[in-house]
């Protein structure tokens, strides 16, 4: 790790006896009169964040849909995955491309899960992103346009995760809806609420309702095997599909990659390699290779067997049966199993593959399912229960809360722990060396480079509070965004760095960096507290700056050698730390008591407003913290 | 830039301050957490060996080496050695105490994983009642697979929780919300389904939570001293309701809700306070929805409405509320301009509309279900009976959307309110951010929320009796009152103080039960209600077996202004509903109801008892200041035909 030893100015240094680990602060300031406290500033954060697409308030564009004439009708909403396409014309800087994890009905807006496309310019003079308006080749006309389905590849479901190719920027949306039949998606008893559309709807049917019609599907697709296939209706859900968001319509359902509750994936520098993540317990690990660089449509699909010499078992994608009942298949060659692989990236530096293994509480019969269906247990689960005493990861009492991110080499084909969840303890430790960072069951994953320097963005996506995964005395879930700088080497919870430029409360979906290395494009799915307008809806941000930010900018201070108390505001993360661990009052400039943090040797000032505060210590210390 | 910006960053390293402090309350505090936790570490080396005790002797019983008394006392032994370290265990990690020690004996689906994951009961609950009933010999091979996860999950909760350090609030927070939690849900017999040992466990449960306040005494007595005698006082008159009340049926929970219940959130807030022991909003933690410095569970301020309408409560917040009010009764939002809001919700039946499911906009057709009150609906995680939206400020969209209510879309009310200017100004005002939103989905809904959010209704006469506000309460609601709470078993389900399904102390899940609710009211020959309910609420969680016929627990309060009754409001009278209950529900009347969740066993209440019941959910009326209608709408200069609009009521 690269480190800047940090030289500090030193005064007068106070000794100050540490009487015990927990203390009582007054509910205001107790400092004799005419004290005058050292002061510290914390300088603007070099971050900083604009919205740029607002769910259930902006206006799409649709198509013709149902019967309804091509319109508008308010943006969907739970936005999850986020994907970039620069323009190569220079027309544009690039499009964004943003799913909607859910499943809606609105006949004007094609029904199931969906997304929405936008293109982004950068102003040159603010540096700020504008949503510049545009027309498509079908006609329609404006700033924001819903991806058109319905007419191309048939509804889509909960759309999660996706691809964004690193090469193209080719974009492909992630169906998470699985559905094991027909009577899951429309059981006879779901109506049509919406009264957009006066197509004739009955009560108790199951035609003639959008994502919720039954009919069988009749396949229109360039991908061999599967054209003018008629399949139920739940089977052509759970695909991979590639969206075209220049045109904001679907090219295809990627038939040959398997029917699969994906999550994520990625595309390697070779243009033909696609990783596969799929949220699922058992899940396999899915690799295709395309014959010709670029061209999805024939190539080989393969699972991963981390037991076998040969690692990659291929699996007939030219058979439709097979790609139907993928999971079935995968497990009766012996595929390994793993406990819901979400998203998925590649460091271009290493040409490393990283995925996020979310974990889940009780994985047990699902791994059971999975090895009796042929499947053979990951080593690191394995190795993971045998270390708590158990007999295996099939044992009744193995859990596994907290998740994991792997990482997978590709030049010698094995998969390996980058980062284990928790910090899992067979007991918890005393606060004094409670970790500052907790980090659980992670979801969204993207490489980026900051100072020239690989970093790994991890999105928590929390399963659950138990077992220390939300701090005691905490009722929201709340879920945080990390950095992980990818030079670390068997990096540990304490090594990730909180990223505090996003909404507080909500859990962030979703991330990729512009081309230009500025600009984090982020979404926030579900606020779950009350925030305000526009953060108290799903939106896709903005946050700015990463250009200005410098690896040493990003850690933590190296402290002089010396006893005294040394304060250090970090203005990039918005943390202040201390070269000691205490307890720490925060009191406003008229000496009301607003956050005390217990144990700490850093603390958050994100969501307090800009101010003069005053910090004290457990020993007593007072020091003035200026927030910009 | 890079070098700029670090040296500008290595400047700010700065040394501080001077000491302020009394060094020896610090030393007395912490001589207090210190003792606090050891006892808590003790009680949880008991918990683990009543463990170990229980699996021990239901693998002999199982063996036929044991009597299936032994095994009862063991389990009964375990609840109690359970109960006394409730207090923290639940504090710490509540989430998994509902999953695995302590939650209830009914299959749930795991909420982290896409499908369903069906979760079956385990824990201290479902052994309760399997080990209680007629015939536990008939699969003890279960029973003991049962207690070994039991075990393992207890062995894993004392590992982790034997290292977690006490602060001072954590001490606070736990004993406030054990407080609530004896007196809402253990008091009640919620979690004793089986062994009825609801009022022992109580005890136990109170007598740690006056333990650990108690070793407060040295610190309270050197800032505070008359705290001390009012703690000694309270712990004492808890402890005298238990060694005089010993049986369920007799408990005289009202008492015990105002002389040791209320009593004790105030002197704990009291306490807190002049302690010098933050509260949770000052934690860097978002808070919950339960007001930590309220001195009663029935203070009108104990539960945060904007944190379940997650609106925010800022500069625009009363023009908002105005504004929501408007719409609330403007015609306006409906595609005819012909019905509002309250043509289903009148404020005059505490916003029901008395019919068993509402009029359509067609004007001959019904709603999908009874229109349930407004008052108190705030209080929910979901909103509707089947639970389908989350957000109480997307609840609107349905109804607008819905072709027998509004049949439009908020295009065209947009369009339509922009064209009045007492509108505009009215939106500007609410929403005077600017960053918007001006009219549109979000803002039309918001105001709504807002308003729908500042319904409640917290000066009932019951209420204000407990208060202690001079209000009298006549006997025969006082006795309704501990009926509910007791051996009628309402409370288990309507959670005080809204007595809705929103579950204390944290308030912030909303249950939903499957009753069995007919379709007639035919007792001798009654027909099942097909209403998939919360099965059908499109919510892909939702579409679990157990989940048909399911429909939100709603507030009881304003129970006497909003007949008829039930989703499908097949009972005109309270009488009825009473006895529906009474009869244990739809499987209690001869109904085959696979995954009812009211136990079918008849209450055996007397038609006196019955009697008095009503008259406690009669003292819960209030729609004190919710009933005056806007005088005047706002008018459309340019559409002078709109002017006219008028909702009828049906």
């Amino acid at each position: 790790m690269k480190k800047y030893v940090l030289l500090p100015l030193l005064f007068g240094a106070g000794i100050f006896g540490a009487y015990a680990q927990n203390d009582l602060f007054d509910e205001t300031l107790q400092m004799p009169a005419g004290f005058q406290p050292v002061s510290v500033v914390l300088p603007p954060s070099p971050l900083q964040m604009q919205v740029l697409f607002i769910g259930g308030h902006d206006i799409v564009q649709t198509t013709p849909t149902y019967g309804n004439e091509a319109a508008m009708a308010i943006a969907k909403e739970w936005h999850d995955f986020i994907g970039f396409t620069p323009d190569t014309t220079g027309q544009f800087m690039g499009w964004v491309s943003v799913n909607h994890e859910m499943i809606y009905q609105d006949n004007r807006i094609g029904d199931g899960g969906g997304m929405t496309v936008f293109a982004v310019q950068r102003d040159p003079s603010s540096g700020q992103l504008v949503v510049a308006p545009q027309e498509l080749a079908d006609g329609r006309k404006g700033h924001f346009f819903n991806v058109d389905f319905v007419n191309t590849v048939g509804e889509t479901g909960m759309n999660c995760g996706g691809i964004t190719s690193m090469i193209d920027g080719r974009i492909w949306t992630a169906e998470e809806w699985f559905q094991g039949n027909n009577a899951s998606i429309n059981s006879g008893n779901f109506r049509a609420p919406s009264s957009s559309s006066w197509l004739p709807k009955s009560p108790g049917t199951v035609s003639n309702q959008g994502v919720r019609d039954t009919s069988d599907y009749t396949i229109s697709s360039d991908i061999p095997g599967f054209d003018g296939l008629t399949v139920r209706k739940y089977e052509n859900f759970n695909w991979m599909v590639e969206v075209d968001p220049r045109q904001a319509r679907a090219i295809r359902k990627q038939y040959n990659w398997g029917r699969q509750g994906f999550e994520g994936g990625v595309i390697a520098a070779d243009n033909r390699t696609v990783y596969l993540g799929i949220d699922g317990t058992p899940a396999p690990w899915v690799k295709f290779v395309a014959d010709t660089p670029g061209d999805f449509t024939l190539g080989k699909t393969y699972v991963y067997k981390q037991d076998a010499i040969n690692k990659w078992v291929e699996i007939d994608n030219t058979d439709p049966a097979r790609m139907l009942n993928f999971l079935e298949e995968a497990m009766a060659v012996g595929a390994t199993i793993f406990n819901r692989i979400e998203w998925v990236t590649l460091d271009p530096a290493t040409g490393n593959v990283y995925m996020t293994e979310t974990g889940s509480d009780n994985p047990v019969n699902g791994f059971t399912g999975g090895v009796n269906a042929g499947g053979v247990m990951a080593n690191h689960h394995t190795q993971r229960a045998l270390g708590k005493g158990l007999t295996g990861a099939l044992d009744p009492g193995y859990r596994d809360y907290y998740g994991r991110v792997l990482k997978y080499d590709p030049v010698t084909e094995e998969v390996s722990v980058l980062i284990e969840g928790g910090p899992e303890y067979a007991a918890s430790p005393d606060e004094a060396n409670y970790p500052t960072n907790h980090f659980s069951n992670p979801d969204g994953i993207a490489a980026i480079t900051i100072d020239g320097q690989s970093f790994l963005v991890l999105e928590e996506d929390l399963n659950g509070a138990s077992y220390g995964r939300m701090p005691a005395g905490t009722v929201h879930i709340v879920c945080e965004v990390y950095l992980l700088n990818l030079s670390e080497e068997n990096p540990t919870v304490d090594d990730l760095i909180r990223l505090s430029a996003t909404p507080v409360g909500a859990e962030i979906t979703g991330c990729v960096m512009t081309p230009d290395g500025k600009t984090l494009l982020m979404n926030s799915q579900h606020p779950n507290s009350n925030l305000e307008f526009p953060f108290n809806h799903s939106l896709t941000f903005a946050v700015h700056g990463f250009d200005q930010l410098t690896v040493t900018g990003l850690q933590g201070p190296t402290w002089e050698n010396s006893s005294s108390f040394q304060i250090f505001p970090n203005p990039a993360t918005r943390r202040v730390h201390m070269n000691k661990q205490t307890d720490v009052a925060l009191y406003n400039e008229s000496g009301q008591r607003v956050r005390v943090f217990r144990q700490v040797d850093q603390f958050d000032v994100y969501g307090l407003n800009p101010g003069t505060y005053y910090i004290q210590t457990l020993e007593g210390e007072v020091t003035k913290l200026i927030v910009q | 830039m890079r070098h700029l910006l670090l040296s500008l960053l290595a400047g700010l390293l700065m040394i501080g301050g001077s000491s302020f402090r009394n060094d020896r309350d610090v030393a007395i505090a912490d001589g207090i957490l210190i003792n606090s936790q050891s006892l808590f570490r003790d009680d949880l080396a008991r918990w683990a060996a009543a463990a170990d005790r229980y699996l021990q002797v239901t693998e002999q019983w199982v063996t036929g080496h044991e009597k299936l008394e032994a095994v009862r006392a063991a389990h009964v032994h375990t609840r109690l050695a359970f109960k006394q370290v409730e207090i923290f265990v639940e504090y710490y990690d509540p989430y998994a105490v509902r999953r695995y020690i302590n939650g209830a004996p009914l299959p749930s689906v795991d909420r982290s994983m896409p499908g369903i994951n069906i979760l079956e009961p385990e824990g201290l609950q479902i052994l309760d009642e399997l080990f209680f009933s007629d015939s536990p010999g008939d699969s003890p091979e279960d029973l003991l697979a049962l207690v070994r996860t039991l075990h393992q999950q207890i062995q894993s909760t004392v590992n982790y929780q034997s290292g977690i350090t006490f602060q001072h609030r954590h001490v606070m927070e736990a004993c406030r919300l054990e407080a609530i939690r004896v007196f809402t849900l253990g008091l009640t017999g919620f979690d004793t389904p089986g062994s009825g040992m609801a009022i022992p466990e109580a005890e136990k449960a109170m007598q740690v939570l006056f333990r650990q306040l108690l070793t407060y005494r040295p610190l309270l007595a050197q800032k505070t001293p008359e705290l001390v005698s009012e703690l000694e006082k309270l712990s004492g008159r808890s402890a005298q309701f238990f060694t005089e009340q010993t049986v369920f049926e007799d408990f005289d929970r009202l008492n015990y809700l105002m002389e040791v219940t209320n009593p004790l959130l105030d002197l704990l807030s009291r306490m807190q306070s002049r302690l010098g022991i933050e509260f949770p909003d000052e934690t860097p933690h978002l808070p919950g929805p339960l007001n930590h410095r309220a001195g009663n569970l029935f203070s009108p301020d104990i539960l945060d409405a904007s944190f379940y309408s997650r609106t925010v409560m800022d500069g625009g917040w009363d023009a908002r509320v105005r504004l929501g009010k408007w719409l609330f009764y403007d015609p306006i939002l409906s595609r005819d301009m012909n019905r509002s809001c309250a043509s289903c919700h009148h404020p005059e039946k505490a916003f029901t509309d008395g019919l068993p499911r509402s009029m359509a906009l067609d004007g001959y057709s019904h709603t999908l279900r009874n229109a349930p009150t407004l008052i108190h609906s705030v209080y929910a995680e979901h909103y509707f009976l089947d639970l389908r939206e989350p957000f109480l400020d997307r609840q609107i969209k349905h109804v607008v959307m819905d072709e027998k209510e509004f049949a439009t879309d908020f295009f065209t009310l947009a369009n339509r309110l922009k064209e009045s200017p007492e509108y505009n100004t009215a939106f500007a005002e609410a929403f005077p951010s600017p960053a918007g939103p001006r009219i549109s989905q979000s803002s039309i809904s918001q105001a709504l929320a807002a308003y729908v959010g500042t319904l409640t209704g917290w000066n009932s006469p019951f209420d204000r009796f407990v208060r202690r506000e001079g209000q009298e309460l006549r006997d025969d609601a006082r006795r309704g009152f501990n009926l509910f709470m007791g051996k009628a078993a309402c409370g288990t389900c309507h959670f005080a103080p809204g007595f809705n399904g929103t579950v204390p102390p944290l308030y912030t899940e909303t249950e939903s039960e499957v009753l069995g609710i007919p379709s007639n009211r035919d007792t001798l020959h009654p027909i099942p209600d097909t209403d998939p309910g919360r099965w059908a609420s499109q919510r892909p969680h939702d579409q679990a077996p157990f989940y048909y016929g399911s429909f939100k627990t709603v507030t009881v309060r304003n129970a006497a202004l909003t007949a008829p009754y039930m989703h499908n409001g097949i009972y005109d009278t309270l009488e009825e509903v009473m006895d529906f209950y009474n009869r244990g529900g739809g499987q209690g009347l001869g109904m085959d109801i696979p995954y009812q969740t009211l136990p079918s066993d008849p209450l055996d209440l007397a038609p006196h008892e019955i009697s008095d019941i009503l008259a406690f959910l009669h003292s819960l009326t209030d729609t004190t200041g919710m009933t005056s209608r806007p005088k005047n709408l706002p008018r459309f200069p340019r559409q002078p035909e709109w002017d006219l609009r008028y909702a009828p009521n049906p």
